[in-house]
């Protein structure tokens, strides 16, 4: 599989924090690429130099074989961008959101094709304020999608929703990938970087510790003689959370 | 280009369809200039009559004071307050200022003496030390009344007359004078106070920073505003007009499309002040002293409120310079005087060189975040 985006010793300094400390990774085509890390570990400037937002320092970012320092006018068509807490203007209607969107790019679209994808389309003809938290969320998603990007960076998507809305969410990630999207994701849930995400990075003080599947990073610490004390259980609080509040994902109210 | 198009037509669609469902961009863009077109234009309608505002005191009660009396309340130049009855009352309301002086008829006024054949009588105006020459000047429009009175009673020719006749037809009432500050006025409020109140709560909300990650150009952003601002301005202005055709009676003697372009190149010019400060600034705290050391003096300085002749020759020379001014000069001559765009260059010129200004800052310092 070829690899869409090549990060090569990326660096970037803030005073005298080095925020991003040589910082190199590849994402191949169609994959969930996650990046995990504690605050401040470097994971949002990470993604925002590979967004165009911030000056590259030093290092370089490939994305589908162009420079993002020297050509941010292009790579900016071949990304979509979800920011941390997806917010618009009031007063618009959701599929005059995905118009002025899709606008940017220059383009004209059927705005009810994308609300459909991500199951808004009831919604399609209220305001923008009238929406719950997940569902800005996937508004977000889909206006991000509406010029057919080849990269999508989403940055901690799932916080702050309740866990219904999580796993609606990550059926939507899961959807995007199948389109053959690399999908880049930070977060702060191991939960979810385990169920959703192909390849992880393991970023601490502005530098990767380790990048692998989450199943072999799992499988290099026993091997490392880790071990926890066991408790076999058949369901945890979520599964009974899940059981009484709607076993299936529901449409949030 | 096309692309462009496509993208800044759909942007000022959406926009202008945005201001109109928020009841708050409406009162602000329509309804307040409106508010302050009532308050200017009853302030003004007067429309450069001179009147006094007298308490007639009748102490007599023979048949020539009350007809008399009559006659002055008739009168145009004279408006006599009728719930004035008693001097000390008018004398309360004189040290307020609230009446200019009080006639009072004694009580022998216009009562035929023993001897005589006609009515005769002394009328007394009484005022207090500020108010001279209003006294003054009522006392000689009194005294031109009696002398019409006494013409009739007593039959004479008088050798030396004074008649004066009104010649200018297209003279500027007060409230036409004041119109044109107060379209300034709102492009104001429009073109500055808008974007400096909108653009800092986008950024916060990080809406501006993720159109960032879109291929948007700054130039289109600016360029949605514009056309959106120039458009609501327009519908704005075009109220204003309505309401001061039919409250106001203002006379309009220029060429309505041309005042329209003139406007929405006030509007454009103005408007990039507003993008530059708050397309510059990070938050509402630091832009609004800014947007206020910048405001207000052009409110108070470009003829807004306050006609710039009556300032002192060096501060008319200063402020002939500020970008507002040659744009209410310019209103003032297409719409009360019926100059043209070639009479009107020099305000033209200037309006294009600070245009040129404006944008240039505006974009330099405009960030997304």
């Amino acid at each position: 599989m070829t690899n869409m985006i090549e990060v090569r010793d990326l660096k970037k300094r803030y005073g005298d924090k080095q925020a991003v400390d040589g910082v190199s990774f590849s994402v191949k085509k169609g994959e969930i690429f996650g990046i995990l890390g504690p605050n401040g570990a470097g994971k949002t400037t990470t993604l925002e130099m590979m967004e165009t937002l911030r000056e590259i320092d030093s290092g370089t970012v490939t994305i589908d074989g162009i420079d993002v320092a020297k050509n941010p006018d292009k790579i900016k068509y071949l990304i979509g961008v979800q920011p941390q807490s997806p917010t618009f203007q009031d007063k618009t209607k959701l599929t005059e959101v995905i118009e002025m969107f899709a606008a940017a790019y220059g383009e004209k679209v059927d705005p009810m094709k994308f609300l459909r994808d991500v199951e808004l389309e009831e919604k399609a003809s209220s305001y923008v304020e009238s929406l719950s938290g997940g569902q800005k969320q996937r508004l977000s998603i889909t206006t991000a999608l509406v010029h057919g990007p080849k990269v999508f960076f989403l940055d901690e998507p799932t916080t702050g929703l309740d866990p219904q809305a999580r796993r609606h969410l990550w059926e939507l990630i899961e959807n995007v990938r199948d389109r053959g999207i690399s999908v880049i994701m930070t977060t702060h849930y191991m939960d979810e970087a385990e169920v959703l995400c192909d390849r992880i990075a393991v970023m601490d003080n502005g530098k990767i510790v380790a990048i692998d599947t989450p199943k072999n990073l799992i499988k290099q610490l026993l091997a490392r003689g880790f071990s926890k004390e066991q408790h076999v259980e058949q369901a945890n609080l979520e599964d009974v959370f899940i059981d009484l509040t709607g076993k299936r994902l529901r449409e949030e109210v | 280009m096309k692309r462009s198009i496509y993208t800044v037509r759909t942007f000022v669609r959406i926009n202008t369809k945005r201001v109109f469902r928020d009841p708050i961009a409406i009162f602000f863009s329509i309804v307040f200039p409106l508010i302050f077109l009532f308050v200017f234009g009853s302030l003004n309608s007067g429309s450069g009559n001179i009147s006094f505002k007298v308490a007639l005191i009748n102490e007599s009660d023979s048949s020539f004071s009350k007809d008399f009396t009559k006659q002055l309340a008739d009168s145009s130049v004279v408006k006599v307050n009728q719930e004035v009855t008693t001097l000390d009352a008018a004398k309360e309301k004189m040290s307020r200022s609230e009446l200019d002086a009080a006639v009072v008829l004694p009580a022998d006024f216009g009562s035929v003496a023993p001897g005589a054949s006609n009515p005769s009588g002394q009328a007394n105006v009484i005022y207090t030390q500020n108010n001279q020459q209003s006294a003054v000047a009522l006392t000689s429009v009194l005294d031109a009344q009696f002398t019409a009175i006494n013409s009739k009673f007593v039959d004479t020719t008088v050798p030396f007359t004074v008649t004066s006749q009104q010649i200018n037809e297209r003279s500027l009432s007060a409230f036409d004078y004041s119109f044109a500050g107060l379209l300034g006025f709102s492009i104001i409020g429009m073109g500055i106070f808008g974007p400096v109140n909108v653009f800092p709560e986008l950024k916060k909300m990080g809406i501006l920073r993720r159109l960032s990650t879109t291929p948007l150009k700054v130039w289109e952003y600016f360029l949605a505003n514009m056309v959106g601002q120039a458009f609501v301005g327009l519908i704005s202005m075009t109220i204003m007009f309505i309401v001061a055709l039919t409250v106001f009676h203002l006379e309009i003697v220029g060429n309505l499309f041309e005042l329209s372009i003139f406007l929405v190149l006030g509007i454009v010019t103005i408007l990039g002040i507003g993008l530059a400060l708050g397309g510059w600034a990070k938050n509402e705290r630091q832009v609004a002293p800014l947007a206020n050391i910048i405001v207000f003096p052009m409110m108070f300085l470009s003829g807004t409120f306050f006609p710039r002749y009556l300032m002192p020759e060096w501060l008319q020379t200063v402020s002939s310079y500020l970008p507002l001014t040659p744009i209410i000069d310019g209103i003032r001559m297409i719409l009360n005087e019926g100059k043209h765009f070639i009479d009107i260059l020099p305000q033209l010129g200037l309006i294009g060189v600070w245009m040129i200004v404006i944008y240039f800052i505006a974009f330099k310092v405009f960030r997304w975040e």
